[in-house]
């Protein structure tokens, strides 16, 4: 890919955001290759050195809050005719609750998928507190003299520190996996406001 | 390093890096390089939010046929600078207290 192509790009794939907005980052990053090259790499390399086009728009896009975009979408809809608006409120006991439901079930579905990573703690602690609470009766069987009892208690203690341990570990991973995740979507939604507006632009 | 510690550092390396001279884009990156890396794009973010708070001003001028940014302190930013200055003080007095046990340890 050469300079122009990257540009060309990274142009299309921030077209949603405010125009002056996108031709100061696209200078940006021509400057940035212009100088790269300057100071004696090949375009190529130069390019290769700020990433691909992708990540450049990932990071952008992540730099940005949802919710200004979604307002900069909305701002941009030209003026709706006095038949739409009519439209809109008669038609509002349909899809207001069809629009509230949807949301709804996006976000149990997000909020469930917390309490999953949220109960694998909890059962994490839980066998880690087990084991710590056979102490008790691990005792108690010694001072009965029965010290077979009290060895596999401790035993049996051990094992639940050990397997809680073990389990926390996978927690921590888990959490991150669900946070990661997060934050693909999150790009993801803001990739689409920005395509869809980039459409509307040709229809019109 | 930590990501929220580097966060914090990033925008006093790029106001050091304009203080002695005017500097453009690539320079910056380049000069920053022995220190902390920074990547283009989070370049672009620092340069925008310190012209917004005031802490350096744009120009362009022509270089070698092409228009390259240059990037000048203000006042506002040299203080951002000293600021920085006083607060390490008070860091490394914290990094002291931290290490504090290490040191009679060994």
């Amino acid at each position: 890919m050469n300079k122009q192509e990257f540009l060309e790009k990274l142009k299309e794939g921030l077209a949603g955001l405010p125009q002056p907005d996108v031709d100061e980052r696209v200078s940006f990053y021509g400057e940035m290759i212009d100088d790269k090259v300057e100071d004696g790499l090949s375009e190529q390399e130069a390019i290769s050195e700020i990433g691909t086009v992708e990540s450049v728009i990932s990071g952008v896009l992540s730099d940005i809050p949802l919710g200004a975009l979604v307002k900069k979408k909305i701002k941009t809809k030209r003026k709706l005719y006095a038949w739409e608006i009519v439209l809109i409120i008669l038609g509002a006991p349909v899809w207001l609750p069809l629009l509230i439901a949807a949301a709804a079930v996006i976000f149990s579905l997000y909020v469930s998928l917390w309490a999953v990573i949220v109960s694998l703690w909890a059962a994490s602690f839980a066998v880690g507190i087990t084991g710590v609470a056979l102490i008790v009766p691990a005792a108690i069987h010694f001072s009965k003299q029965n010290i077979l009892s009290a060895v596999a208690v401790i035993g049996m203690a051990i094992c639940a520190v050990g397997v809680s341990l073990f389990m926390i570990f996978g927690c921590a991973m888990a959490s991150k996996g669900v946070l990661l995740l997060t934050k693909k979507v999150t790009v993801g939604i803001k990739k689409m406001l920005v395509r869809k507006e980039k459409s509307d632009e040709k229809v019109d | 390093m930590d990501i929220q510690l580097k966060r914090g550092l990033l925008d006093v390396c790029v106001l050091a890096a304009i203080r002695s001279c005017d500097s453009y884009g690539y320079k910056i990156i380049k000069d920053m390089k022995p220190y902390i890396e920074l990547s283009e794009s989070t370049l672009y973010t620092i340069l925008k939010r310190l012209e917004a708070a005031n802490m350096l001003t744009v120009r362009t001028a022509e270089h070698d046929g092409r228009l390259r940014k240059y990037y000048h302190i203000t006042e506002g930013g040299i203080r951002r600078i000293a600021d920085f200055k006083e607060d390490w003080k008070e860091i490394l007095s914290i990094y002291r207290f931290v290490t504090r046990e290490d040191d009679d340890n060994e």
